[in-house]
């Protein structure tokens, strides 16, 4: 490849979207629709925000739990630990929000709201996930550290909080954030649930003002820039963490 | 409640139906993703220059927006834009697509970032054509360390498909909500694909994981 072919393919690609664009619909955009509704919007965004949270929150204490829970010596409770997880990982999350929310009250009897089922699904798969981080975790503080601690006969409480859990906590960190990330993205997937998040309240818009190009695109731009934001901001931490080890 | 086979059983073609959909616009959009991923992390690892701030945009662009809403655009936007009509299931390949290149040009990348420098140095020094380094020295041992997020990726894409059903694309998500709706049994057919969908995305997470393992034994860290 020489030194010009790369400019050339990307002069030839963007020639050829200009041709086929709709340049009236382009030249008509109005993106004044967005700022119309802007206060709607940025409480979807806040849904989102505290659905993210909630997920990450819950996920962790449940995970945490969970992952305490698999190094148990009892046999049945490791399976069951593994096979919730499994099973929840290796499900596509909206594939579980509508078996929660339209399949199990038809079980259980009891209806939940759109908002309870999409609680309870995000932070079921947030467990599942946070629980294989938080096993991965423990498991790879070196060996050598707990036979150290056994040997110098740490109390329980001793040994986990200042041998096993730094340098586990340390190693966590950064894959915790990202999943953090990934759910932040996942939230959008409650929109078949109608929860009213961002996703929701554009569709909504969208379907009143019929300026999908607008808000969507517009919606977009906020969900990447929240997202480049977060994911920067792990890079930072993952960079001060390695950092502060040496 | 009583499980309610009759049903699944009169309805099992239009399932597997759709269980075939799901494979398909999966592999479509792996294969589309594989290409313009390849470009992708070519311009990448450029460092610098117009190739690499394209393909950085490219990729920490349809990484970070959410499936859904790429989903959403494509489907309700890019049809407006070009004023073409463009069916859902062409859509949803399109976005998967996208999604897919931004995700596997990283991986590319990742996997030939961990070639040690070392060996294609040792290449250049013995002053071998640059399309034979990339051919027997860089890209065997790049897709070997890249097989185990390669496959990761593969469930994660296994599982968006399903968000296509919001596009009314035929697979398996839609067709069991449709069926649950025309004959009541949602219990039955949303159960029934949790089951297949975990049938078919379990697999490759248990290669993913025997991949990572053969992996640290032969690179021992």
């Amino acid at each position: 490849m020489s030194k010009y072919s790369f400019p050339v393919i990307v002069a030839l690609v963007l020639g050829v979207v200009a041709y086929f664009l709709n340049w009236e619909l382009l030249l008509s955009l109005d993106f004044s629709v967005v700022w119309e509704y802007r206060v709607v919007l940025l409480k979807g965004l806040m849904v989102t925000l505290a659905l993210t949270a909630c997920a990450a929150v819950a996920g962790l204490v449940c995970g945490t739990m969970l992952a305490i829970a698999s190094q148990t010596n009892f046999a049945p409770l490791r399976w069951l630990v593994i096979a919730f997880v499994e099973i929840w990982r290796n499900t596509p999350l909206l594939v579980q929000l509508i078996w929660i929310h339209f399949a199990l009250p038809l079980v259980t009897g009891i209806n939940t709201t759109a908002l309870e089922s999409g609680v309870i699904g995000i932070t079921l798969q947030a467990a599942a996930y946070f629980t294989e981080i938080v096993r991965a975790g423990i498991e790879s503080v070196p060996k050598g550290q707990w036979e150290a601690a056994y040997s110098l006969a740490l109390p329980a409480r001793i040994r986990w909080t200042r041998v096993i859990l730094p340098p586990a906590i340390r190693t966590m960190i950064p894959p915790l954030v990202n999943l953090t990330i990934s759910f932040f993205k996942g939230t959008a997937i409650l929109s078949i649930l109608h929860v009213s998040e961002l996703m929701t309240v554009t569709n909504r818009i969208s379907n009143v003002t019929f300026k999908p190009v607008e808000l969507f695109s517009a919606i977009a731009l906020i969900y990447f820039v929240v997202g480049i934001v977060m994911s920067k901001a792990t890079l930072r931490l993952e960079y001060v963490l390695q950092n502060r080890e040496r | 409640m009583r499980f309610d086979w009759d049903q699944l059983i009169r309805y099992s073609p239009d399932l597997l139906q759709a269980f075939g959909v799901t494979i398909l616009i999966s592999a479509l959009s792996l294969l589309i993703g594989i290409v313009i991923g390849m470009f992708a992390c070519l311009g990448k690892l450029q460092q610098r220059g117009l190739a690499f701030r394209l393909a950085n945009g490219f990729i920490d662009f349809f990484r970070t927006i959410p499936e859904v809403v790429l989903i959403f655009w494509v489907y309700s936007c890019l049809p407006l834009l070009l004023s073409v009509r463009i069916s859902s299931e062409a859509c949803g390949v399109i976005a998967l697509s996208l999604f897919s290149a931004a995700y596997l040009a990283e991986i590319f990348r990742a996997g030939i970032l961990a070639v040690p420098k070392g060996q294609v140095d040792a290449a250049k020094a013995l002053a071998i054509p640059r399309y034979h380094i990339w051919k027997r020295i860089i890209i065997p041992p790049a897709i070997r360390r890249m097989m185990p997020a390669f496959i990761n990726f593969l469930t994660e894409l296994l599982k968006a498909t399903s968000l296509l059903s919001a596009i009314a694309v035929g697979e398996m998500a839609y067709t069991a909500s449709i069926l649950g709706a025309q004959t009541l049994s949602y219990f039955e057919f949303l159960s029934a694909i949790a089951v297949l969908y975990f049938v078919l995305i379990f697999p490759f997470s248990l290669m993913a994981r025997r991949a990572e393992r053969k992996l640290l034994k032969k690179t021992g860290h």
